[in-house]
């Protein structure tokens, strides 16, 4: 079985070289350790030590496997990335078209849109879909810094959310 | 299908304006293969497995609820009973585990770690005594190593000794961090029944039963029950009160179901439970007391308290088995009395007596938690009141617990302020009359019997 840990125990009964399998895990005072005392730590081919990839045990390995088949509320946006964009704040012309402006400089395509009006308010919201291979996180900034205080609030969320809590 | 408008408004809702979100991702790390019969290399190995698993933790859940847009309110970590891993090393100071605990949790960021723990419900092995006894300084000494043991369990009963020797660890444990209103205590709790998979603080740590590396969350949500309450309104009747609580537990998680698989699967770990309780927040409307009003009683503690958190617990954990086949930990309604606003105002009013939270305990998901008592509270009416307690859990096979902090300095009806998450406690009188025969006897409360039950 592989090493599981050196320590600068280890170190210290070392002969002044000490190999380590692919797992081992050097605990950073056993590197210390083996940089005061000149002991060099490498990998059975002769690399230097470097730490492993964490090894999450049999369950995870399995998981790996089992996680995908766990059933969850269908998507209707197969291979595409859903994303539900709110929007609230003062009402005043062209705010419509600043958003879907902005959505289609991401080249999100909107699938389903609903806006509100109070007098002085309103709510907009609306059901995109992001070509796979775009970058979430980006789109969420672009669209979130939209507006103001005084003006209107975006806020975007993965439609994941509303599949899991609103859809068995 | 695509969504309706009211839908979506009400998960933005939830999120916006009732403080719904994930109370806490906690990464289980067992550390069998940590113990070694050199007591610093034990240390050693233990520092360096948590930092080696546990190091993209929070940039994991940060990422999470930045792309999901479900706040992850804490990363934390739970680790194998420490007594299980020290055993090898012979040690007497397990102090030094503690210190590598708190040297990865800052390391990689978590705000709290479990598992400087013990299983002595039936008996004390060598390395037990020794985390028993390292327990008041390792805690004095740490910032985010959270202490807890199993002193009862249906099948074994009542360590009596242990709970006798628990009430001398809570007194030291709050003489030492006297400074600090005895905050040492609100990082140590005991337990009948404990969960091998709980991923809430102080009693989070993962059991022998456990796998190498397990992701289980927290799901909270007390605002987003309380709002739905608010709005069914006095006249619904108590099925439908029932019927809404479900389905808000439902919902919230639900989140948890999906925060827990993605997390698992960014991880590369194995998704362990969703924990489905109502964990109240000092902030404003945060409050499971604040439902068991809505329900029908004027102040908690009011006759009807009981059976209204039986509602709530029954109905939460209903809503959460229809979410998740995952469900586990404690999962139900917490009652930490210094953390929940309603609760403090109850104390305040004279509405909330011990007696009753101990009849409360009976009927939700944990204990006597988070209750402060005088600093000159006896160690035997400490004994008197964990047994208690524990004796609802063995007899109901439940998990129950203690978490008392002797407040030294601190008088019946004083305030202590802890701040940020632990709040605000008004400290309370566990009566005059003593135990101390019960504490002096020692011994064993034998496990009850297993059938007969009607």
């Amino acid at each position: 079985m592989p090493r599981r840990f050196i320590t600068a125990e280890d170190v210290r009964r070392s002969g002044g070289e000490i190999v380590v399998d692919a797992e081992t895990v050097v605990t950073p005072q056993a590197l210390e350790a083996a940089a005061a005392a000149g002991v060099a730590i490498r990998q059975a081919g002769g690399q230097p030590y470097a730490e492993p990839v964490p090894d999450r045990g049999p369950d995870a390995a399995l998981a790996t496997s089992h996680l995908p088949h766990l059933p969850e509320p269908n998507s209707d946006l197969s291979g595409m990335t859903g994303v539900v964009v709110t929007v609230v704040g003062r009402n005043r012309p062209g705010v419509l078209a600043e958003i879907t402006t902005t959505l289609a400089g991401a080249n999100a395509d909107v699938r389903d849109i609903s806006q509100r009006t109070l007098p002085d308010y309103f709510h907009l919201v609306l059901t995109v879909a992001l070509q796979s291979g775009s970058e979430f996180e980006s789109f969420k900034q672009c669209m979130e810094c939209m507006g103001g205080q005084d003006d209107y609030v975006v806020r975007v969320m993965h439609e994941r959310v509303f599949r899991f809590m609103h859809r068995i | 299908m695509p969504f309706t408008d009211e839908e979506i408004l009400e998960t933005v809702r939830m999120i916006e304006l009732e403080t719904l979100d994930i109370r806490t991702t906690t990464l289980g790390i067992s550390l069998f293969d940590c113990a070694d019969p050199d007591l610093e290399s034990s240390a050693e190995k233990v520092y360096a497995k948590i930092v080696h698993h546990a190091k993209d933790l929070v940039r994991i859940a940060d990422s999470i609820a930045a792309d999901y847009g479900v706040p992850i309110v804490n990363k934390r970590i739970a680790v194998t009973p420490i007594s299980m891993v020290a055993a090898a090393s012979g040690s007497h100071d397990l102090v030094p585990f503690a210190r590598a605990m708190d040297a990865a949790a800052k390391e990689v960021g978590v705000d709290f770690i479990g598992g400087f723990s013990a299983y002595v419900h039936k008996g004390f092995t060598r390395s037990d005594d020794a985390l028993f006894d390292s327990i008041p300084a390792a805690l004095a000494e740490t910032d985010r190593v959270c202490a807890s043991v199993s002193l009862a369990t249906s099948r074994a009963g009542i360590n009596m000794d242990a709970v006798a020797r628990f009430s001398d660890v809570i007194l030291d444990t709050a003489a030492r961090t006297a400074a600090d209103g005895g905050l040492g205590c609100a990082k140590l709790v005991c337990f009948s029944n404990p969960v091998e998979d709980n991923p809430f603080v102080a009693g989070a740590h993962i059991g022998p039963g456990e796998g190498e590396t397990v992701l289980n969350v927290g799901v909270s949500g007390p605002g987003v029950v309380r709002s739905a309450l608010a709005r069914l309104g006095p006249d619904a009747d108590l099925l439908a009160v029932a019927e809404t609580i479900k389905r808000t537990a439902f919902k919230i998680t639900r989140m948890g179901e999906l925060v827990g698989r993605e997390a698992a699967k960014r991880l590369g770990t194995a998704f362990g439970i969703v924990d489905v309780s109502l964990a109240p927040t000092p902030a404003i409307g945060d409050s499971v007391a604040d439902i068991l009003e809505l329900i029908g009683v004027d102040r908690t503690g009011a006759p009807g308290t009981t059976a209204a958190l039986a509602l709530l617990t029954d109905a939460v954990k209903k809503g959460g088995a229809m979410a998740s086949s995952s469900v586990g930990g404690l999962s139900g309604a917490f009652i930490p009395v210094s953390e929940d606003q309603g609760m403090i105002d109850a104390v305040r009013l004279g509405a909330l007596s011990l007696a009753k939270l101990e009849a409360m305990t009976a009927v939700c998901s944990v204990g006597l938690d988070m209750i402060a008592v005088p600093g000159d509270t006896p160690a035997a009416t400490l004994t008197g009141m964990i047994a208690d307690e524990l004796a609802i859990g063995m007899v109901n096979h439940k998990t129950t617990a203690v978490r008392v902090i002797p407040v030294p300095g601190k008088g019946a009806g004083e305030t202590v302020e802890w701040g940020g998450l632990l709040g605000t406690a008004i400290v309370q009188d566990p009566g005059k009359f003593s135990c101390a025969v019960l504490h002096r006897r020692g011994g064993r409360i034998p496990a009850p019997i297993q059938s007969y039950r009607n």
